[in-house]
């Protein structure tokens, strides 16, 4: 197939598949358990606006500057063109063929973004464009990829644009491409995000783990005060452990595809959400994915029951000498 | 100097000083876009995707929810503007809080004040 490349057999290519799915392309390589599912490569992408009725307006739109001020209507302009565009027939024919050949047709898929300059030693565009979550059925999961794609150019995400522009005044919209990550869905338990180096102090000889229970978009997104733990590298340790209030999880919608946000019982409150065999994994996953990659890394991760998996893999952007 | 908050500095150690904006929805956002310099935003969990756009004029960003893992707080630290997570004030309606010009901290333990000045 042309348009999608299996994780398992993939190159980690950014070129082709974006920083976050070369990324986790080197993770599969290292032995990390990272959920099964293809990327949409950035080819597609470029297919995508080049076979568009609208590629003329769109392209003159992406390559031209914009203000802070103009933000909202170019963004407006953009994202109106981008859903109007039909993905074209052999990229569809290939997403439905890449769902047979994962072979799990009852499962729900998480439909990611990975552009081509995102997750770099300077900036991590986090949260800048959308992901969408068990997405239950193939019709939706196509619709999420052109949702995810629009997404990049979001008012947010264009006001980050001219941010880092200002420190590399080479990029332009134009340049962008993007490829999208598909993942069977982990029906975490408990999730969070591990920084290999102790972001609160820069101390390189710690780690620091956020957690929570259910999905892990709770804590990236801010829903929820979560559980920290701060630990000794080298010779692990526990240096300190804070129980958060985690008031509330991430759930699958039991209705629709997409996720809900429901009230944590006070049981699961006042309880840690990692016992020490699920800190020492994550220990362990931190320091291999550090050595790995030669710089300190901010990986997202889940629990189903005791299994671990890696779900991205990133620069630690801001850490000072 | 009034000490009306404190959480979890996620960000800078600097302090800041500014005029203190609620942010609820994008609309907030919009009014305050071409003035969001000398700004410290505060925001609960919904209103952290709306800040990207205004950011880089920011003095600080102060979360009623929230830790160290978010991208709120993550952004923050790469505009290496003060950040404090979980803030817990004893103003009941933050609204109050609105125009009122305030005053950033850390301590040695990474715990972030909030102080209203004067």
């Amino acid at each position: 197939m042309e348009h999608i490349n299996f994780l398992i057999t993939a190159t980690p290519s950014s070129e082709l598949h974006g920083g976050k799915g070369s990324k986790l392309i080197n993770l599969i390589k290292i032995g990390a358990n990272i959920p099964p599912g293809y990327i949409i490569t950035t080819k597609s992408y470029e297919k995508f606006i080049n076979e568009s009725n609208y590629c003329d307006e769109l392209k003159d739109l992406l390559s031209t500057s914009y203000s802070k001020h103009e933000v909202i209507e170019h963004s407006a302009k953009i994202i109106d063109l981008v859903m109007k565009t039909q993905i074209p027939e052999i990229i569809i024919k290939e997403i439905k063929r890449g769902h047979i050949l994962l072979n799990y047709a009852n499962s729900s898929f998480a439909v990611r973004s990975s552009a081509s300059f995102e997750d770099s030693k300077h900036f991590s565009f986090a949260g800048q464009a959308n992901t969408y979550l068990y997405q239950r059925n193939i019709n939706d999961v196509i619709k999420s990829v052109k949702k995810c794609w629009a997404s990049f150019f979001s008012p947010q995400a264009l006001l980050y644009f001219l941010h880092i522009k200002k420190k590399n005044n080479s990029l332009s919209l134009d340049k962008i491409r993007m490829a999208i990550i598909i993942q069977k869905m982990v029906n975490a338990s408990v999730s969070g995000v591990l920084y290999t180096s102790n972001i609160l102090n820069n101390d390189r000889n710690q780690m620091l783990i956020s957690s929570s229970w259910g999905l892990g978009e709770s804590i990236v997104n801010n829903s929820v005060n979560p559980d920290m733990i701060i630990l000794q590298k080298g010779n692990f340790k526990i240096l300190e452990k804070t129980t958060g209030k985690k008031e509330k999880k991430s759930i699958p919608n039991s209705i629709r595809s997409g996720t809900v946000l429901i009230e944590t019982n006070t049981f699961y409150r006042e309880k840690f959400s990692l016992n020490d065999n699920q800190i020492r994994q994550l220990y362990d996953l931190g320091l291999k994915a550090e050595n790995t990659f030669n710089y300190p890394q901010d990986i997202e991760w889940a629990f189903e029951n005791e299994k671990l998996y890696t779900l991205q893999s990133r620069p630690i952007t801001t850490l000072k000498n | 100097m009034k000490k009306i908050g404190n959480g979890l500095s996620c960000s800078s150690k600097s302090d800041a000083e500014g005029e203190l904006v609620y942010i609820e929805s994008i609309n907030d956002v919009i009014e305050i876009f071409d003035e969001a310099e000398e700004k410290i935003c505060l925001v609960n969990d919904a209103g952290t995707r709306i800040l990207g756009s205004i950011f880089s004029d920011l003095k600080g960003v102060l979360c009623t929810t929230g830790g160290a893992g978010s991208h709120l707080a993550t952004v923050s630290r790469e505009f290496e503007i003060p950040c404090i997570m979980n803030l817990k004030v004893e103003t009941k309606e933050l609204t109050e809080l609105n125009g009122k010009k305030a005053k950033i901290s850390t301590d040695k333990e990474n715990k972030g004040n909030l102080f209203l000045i004067n």
